[in-house]
């Protein structure tokens, strides 16, 4: 089923002065239900602006988003529900964090929703646990919490809300590589274990290609492609021109072809890279590794 | 060559205000020296204790027991901090909040003009730094205007100003984007030739510890690897069991060599990763 | 949004108005603030409004930012006026009906002020228009300075105006963000109900006090770090000199006051 669908989507701002910008540019677009898509781009390609659009936050100039067929601007009453199935991620989402306790910050979601008592701790629980919050933890203040634990309650805020989509904008910005690599797992295992649909917006490749079924790339406000993450990158080069940094082993493998190695077009992890590499080498020398 | 930064024995706690300790050891027995003129990188995940040692090494922080000497002047007497201060200049992480005032040029004149400097002395000075990192076209913008990445280079074109001899960077590029990020690695890069300005750069980014002359790898409060960027980052193991990324380059030829390829193991950067490999592949 | 406001804004520009010393435009600007405000008759206000029209048009600015000035302004303007006719009863009446008298006096002192209010709020702007923020605190700390003496923290003061300048759009654009933020987790703000959005603030204002805070904690740390010790041994990059056109200027502003008190006088 398409979850999300976009048409001739289209945002412009500051219209009628000199610092018109289309930030936006038709944008058609389909999601399907489950699927975790990595949105790439650089600063300014128009990805967060369009991330804003899928929950209502901004309304388009033109063109049209569909939430489970359903247009999100044909009733305005119906916004703040759709807010609840199009769960938001914020940049440092941790500068939203203001309750007495990580429970009860976690719990401001589902509250808003009109959830009742026992509903909601069974909620916020859950999604401490995608998180690996303590109960402990639950207890305290927000602000006693490290940087990377302030991160995950923040985005526990959101997965608590049950979101049919969620999206998560630059979710590892920040942080050094272990915290990196946790909070990417805790969010491919909440994928993994509800089904539902996550938009993973991020500047580095790296990240995303590792854990998304599809990628979906954007570059001056237009879509440039969405496609499945192999396919992507075989236009490897071209997503280099435009100043995307694509993983060093992906820039190494493509120069190892050029100079005559016959490898795939579109290797984008370690593990892909040894697989191949080695089994050249092992044709090479005839199925002999060891030296 | 001489000595610009050293620590003998430095161990460091947070306290309150009475003096009452608040925090385990951070820095434990720390005893090293940074050369005048050189690059070092220091590595380490967050929470081991190398933004403490950035900030023990200008003086913000003194240490519990143990001497830190900066430029040869040592730390813990409150006499030497000004002296200290315009000789180690420092940058921090978040760009917004070190810029002082709301037009890049007269930012970047706040350290001069505290040095006490002539108008005139300031005013070329400015004009200066503002060229060292490329950012003379910008000179009448407000902050508010520019990007993270931009911010930056007026942050560091601030400290430069003041004409240190050192400048230590506390993770400068952890909240940019890739376009950030090398704008700032080059303006760093930059200095180093123009002023061969000692560079102590805090960082959790492989790629940009492996341009360093030295790594000095955290963990703990420890220094467990000091070394050059060629035999840290070929010892995978050492570096993924503190919680570091190895740069893809050396993860590759490591995992190949662990399944019996005979390959040396001894690229950090892409072109020497590819040479390698073509030599193995085209025999 | 909270980015469309545009008083206290600043135009680079590099007209007459622009080039004077913000030192004499501070001081001009309270005479003629004095000059708009002195007597209380129409012909009182000519000085002021010619005065206004000829800083003006130095200043080469368009003369539809003006009109954004005054344009969020006009209800206020109107209740003023509505106020003053009603209340004031002196004077020939023109019209009655019933207790509610349109006299004389009442219609003058309305017109009388529309129009300083206009004028005082054009010629405030023209001064922030055409000087920039950092201009404007560094000419107030000098001609405070004097105050030092009686051990008023001149410096602090205007290093205070300087920082407030410079995060203001820093921290709206952080309000934008949490708002938004906090609207994506089902905060209040759409509600109808005046008791939703007064509790959907608590959600804006505690992360915003928190970040200032470390805001304010790093941006120290960071003056310290490149030898900020108040005003200890301090000097400036940009020197403030009086030139000829200051000078010219600033008799001109005052023989247009003198002008507007002597009328006021006599007559």
């Amino acid at each position: 089923m398409v979850i999300l669908r976009t048409e001739e989507l289209t945002y412009q701002y500051s219209i009628g002065t000199p610092f018109e910008k289309t930030a936006v540019d038709h944008v058609n677009l389909e999601i399907e239900e489950g699927t975790f898509v990595g949105v790439i781009g650089s600063t300014g390609s128009g990805k967060s602006t369009l991330m804003q659009h899928f929950n209502g936050l901004l309304k388009p100039t033109s063109g049209h988003i569909y939430i489970k067929d359903k247009d999100i601007w044909s009733d305005k009453n119906n916004l703040r529900d759709l807010r609840f199935q199009v769960g938001l991620v914020f940049q440092y989402p941790e500068y939203q964090l203001f309750e007495e306790t990580v429970y009860r910050d976690i719990a401001f979601g589902p509250l808003n929703m009109g959830l009742t008592e026992n509903e909601v701790r069974e909620r916020v629980y859950e999604a401490a646990a995608f998180v690996k919050l303590t109960e402990e933890q639950l207890e305290k203040s927000p602000f006693s919490l490290s940087g990377g634990q302030k991160r995950r309650a923040a985005i526990a805020g959101v997965m608590a809300m049950c979101p049919s989509v969620l999206i998560l904008d630059e979710p590892t910005a920040g942080l050094d590589p272990m915290g990196r690599e946790e909070i990417l797992a805790e969010i491919k295992n909440y994928h993994k274990k509800t089904g539902c649909t996550v938009m993973l917006v991020s500047h580095s490749m790296e990240d995303v290609s590792r854990y998304a079924d599809k990628l979906l790339v954007m570059n001056k406000g237009k879509m440039f492609c969405y496609d499945d993450t192999k396919e992507v990158f075989k236009r490897a080069e071209e997503l280099q021109k435009m100043g995307l940094a694509v993983p060093e082993v992906t820039r190494i493998c493509i120069e190892l072809k050029n100079r005559g190695i016959p490898l795939d077009d579109s290797i984008y992890t370690v593990d892909e890279a040894v697989k191949q590499i080695l089994e050249f080498y092992k044709s090479k020398n005839g199925g002999e590794v060891l030296c | 060559m001489s000595i610009q930064l050293s620590a003998e024995h430095l161990s460091f706690y947070y306290t309150d205000e009475n003096g009452n300790r608040t925090s385990g050891d951070v820095l434990k027995d720390i005893s090293l020296e940074i050369e005048k003129g050189s690059f070092v990188a220091v590595l380490g995940h967050n929470g081991s204790g190398k933004s403490t040692l950035a900030r023990v090494f200008n003086g913000i922080l003194v240490p519990t027991s143990g001497k830190v000497f900066a430029n040869g002047l040592y730390t813990s007497d409150d006499e030497n901090i000004y002296e200290i201060r315009r000789h180690v200049g420092m940058v921090f992480q978040n760009p917004d909040n070190q810029i002082v005032a709301t037009i890049v040029e007269d930012d970047i004149a706040f350290g001069p003009e505290n040095l006490g400097l002539p108008s005139e002395e300031i005013r070329d000075r400015v004009d200066e730094a503002l060229n060292a990192v490329d950012m003379y076209d910008y000179r009448f913008h407000a902050p508010s205007q520019l990007s993270g990445g931009q911010k930056q280079r007026v942050a560091i074109a601030g400290i430069i100003a003041m004409r240190p001899d050192c400048i230590i960077l506390d993770e400068p590029t952890a909240m940019l984007d890739p376009k950030g990020r090398s704008e700032v690695m080059k303006t760093i890069h930059m200095l180093r030739e123009i002023y061969g300005i000692t560079v102590l750069l805090i960082t959790h980014y492989m790629d940009e510890a492996v341009e360093a002359d030295r790594v000095i790898v955290i963990d703990d409060g420890k220094v467990i690897i000091d070394n050059s960027p060629e035999n840290v980052f070929t010892k995978p193991e050492l570096l993924q069991a503190v919680g570091l990324d190895v740069p893809q380059s050396t993860e590759l030829l490591w995992r190949l060599k662990n399944l019996g390829v005979p390959v040396s193991v001894n690229a950090i950067n892409e072109e020497t990763c590819v040479d390698t490999l073509m030599k193995l592949l085209v025999k | 949004m909270l980015k469309d406001i545009t008083i206290g804004q600043y135009f680079p520009g590099n007209s007459f108005l622009h080039r004077l010393d913000p030192r004499f435009k501070i001081v001009m600007t309270l005479m003629y603030i004095v000059m708009l405000f002195m007597g209380n008759e129409i012909y009182s206000l000519i000085f002021g409004m010619v005065y206004c029209a000829t800083a003006f048009f130095l200043s080469k600015l368009p003369i539809k930012l003006f009109g954004k000035n005054i344009k969020p302004l006009l209800p206020i303007l109107l209740m003023t006026a509505i106020l003053d006719i009603i209340f004031i009863r002196e004077g020939t009446v023109y019209f009655q009906l019933g207790i509610f008298k349109l006299t004389e006096d009442g219609v003058f002192t309305a017109v009388r002020m529309i129009v300083r209010i206009i004028f005082l709020i054009i010629g405030s702007s023209l001064l922030t228009y055409t000087t920039s923020p950092i201009q404007l605190t560094d000419a107030i700390e000098r001609l405070l300075s004097p105050l030092k003496k009686l051990h008023f923290p001149v410096h602090s003061f205007a290093m205070m105006m300087t920082i407030a300048l410079r995060f203001i759009p820093t921290l709206m654009d952080e309000t934008d963000k949490i708002i938004a933020a906090q609207k994506a987790r089902g905060a209040g703000f759409d509600s109808p109900k005046l008791k939703d959005k007064a509790k959907a603030l608590v959600p804006v204002l505690i992360p915003l006090f928190v970040s200032s805070f470390r805001r304010a904690e790093e941006l120290a740390t960071a003056m310290e770090c490149r030898c900020y010790r108040g005003d200890v041994g301090r000097t400036k990059m940009k020197i403030m000199k009086a030139g000829m056109n200051d000078i010219i200027s600033f008799i001109f502003t005052l023989i247009m006051l003198c002008a507007a008190i002597t009328v006021v006088v006599l007559f």
